[in-house]
């Protein structure tokens, strides 16, 4: 059944051949289960696809001219070609050779990262710092233009702090934080 | 409907009904429908039960299998199974070593199960060093899955399933076997020739 739709607006045109089609499968209104029907070709209709009446009353418009194919599969891919594709040796995970034991720690790392505890550690212990330097300013924009430097407990500061800005942390100094 | 029917019969028992002052705990536990919700054992935990008679003095040492399993993982089965086929085979500090640096999200759920599974040989079934043990099943199995609407542009709708997945774990004790060397051309070919060599005539005198 041929159905010419008379509207000027392709917009239009193009939501009701939609809506027609979605009527003549019976899947309105839209709700895409799990059994896709076999594909076949797939038209895509362009605006201008309605012949023009005054030259050709007597044959059917030939689809050929105005209609452009679309890619669309032609078969289901069974389960076997699927699991060729899926188990290939190009998408299985490889296997790291770049893992190593971190010196320090002995927790695991990559080769060219940093270790993730004694980062985490080094984190943590930074934060602290910020804490104290945060009580010590009392807002934003309070930085002074002066160097600052770090003494854990038990530790005086010598002449080569002399004009720093110096922050207590009340802990004993970490053995990773080396003293200038 | 089996398990409906199950539970039909418990419900119609005749020691039930007896009236008796003593009433047996068990007969009091209804066999329900709803049993995945209570908690129905699994097969894979079941495995863990087995108990092998004591073996006889001349006999080579049986090695420890531990079975674990975690289920209903928020994670699709074929994103999973490229870690679990990753896995299979090594040996559980090596696995633990290629999960904690990979960057998927079941790597990390995967980890914890390896883990779990450890602290599990070394408490319960007699596994000295617990780097002595490989990964001789690792598979992931489909969970329940769940439809849901996504919604499009437009009005439009489709159904999307969350999916999840389940995980199992066979830990073996010893050190991992030696990988199979490749086929080789030359194996096929003399597997060819010793299959024409093998043929016959049948029916025959």
């Amino acid at each position: 059944v041929l159905v010419l739709v008379r509207s000027p607006l392709p917009r239009l045109r193009a939501l009701l051949q939609r809506c027609w089609g979605r009527l003549e499968r019976g899947l309105w209104p839209s709700v895409f289960g799990g059994q896709s029907p076999p594909w076949g070709a797939a038209l895509a209709v362009q605006g201008l696809a309605l012949v023009p009446q005054g030259i050709n009353d007597a044959e059917a418009p030939s689809l050929l001219e105005s209609v452009v194919w679309m890619a669309a599969p032609k078969h289901r891919r069974t389960i076997e070609v699927n699991r060729c594709r899926r188990r290939n040796p190009n998408k299985l995970i490889e296997v790291k050779r770049n893992i190593d034991v971190c010196p320090e720690c002995g927790n695991l790392k990559q080769k060219h990262v940093l270790c993730g505890y004694c980062y985490a550690k080094v984190k943590e212990e930074t934060r602290l710092i910020r804490m104290e330097i945060y009580k010590k300013e009392g807002g934003p924009f309070n930085t002074p233009t002066v160097e600052t430097v770090v003494l854990y407990e038990g530790e005086k500061p010598t002449e080569k702090d002399e004009g720093k800005r110096i922050i207590e942390r009340a802990r004993k100094r970490p053995s990773w934080f080396v003293q200038n | 409907g089996a398990a409906w029917a199950r539970g039909l019969l418990s419900w119609a028992r005749p020691e039930r009904w007896l009236a008796s002052g003593s009433l047996f705990p068990l007969s009091c536990i209804h066999t329900s429908t709803s049993l995945q919700q209570i908690g129905k054992i699994g097969k894979w935990e079941k495995k863990n039960r087995i108990v092998y008679p004591p073996q006889l003095p001349g006999e080579p040492r049986r090695p420890a299998e531990i079975y674990h399993c975690r289920r209903e993982i928020k994670y699709s089965k074929d994103k999973m199974w490229y870690l679990a086929k990753l896995i299979k085979g090594m040996s559980i500090d090596q696995a633990l070593a290629q999960l904690e640096f990979s960057d998927k999200k079941g790597a990390k759920v995967i980890k914890e199960v390896l883990l779990e599974a450890q602290e599990m040989a070394v408490r319960k079934h007699n596994v000295e060093f617990k780097s002595n043990l490989h990964i001789a099943e690792s598979q992931t199995g489909r969970g329940r899955y769940v439809k849901r609407v996504r919604c499009h542009g437009k009005g439009m709708f489709g159904m999307m399933k969350i999916s999840r997945c389940h995980y199992f774990v066979k830990l073996v004790e010893g050190p991992p076997p030696p990988p199979e060397p490749p086929k080789t051309g030359f194996d096929q070919a003399k597997e060819y020739v010793q299959q024409l060599r093998n043929r016959t005539l049948v029916h025959t005198l």
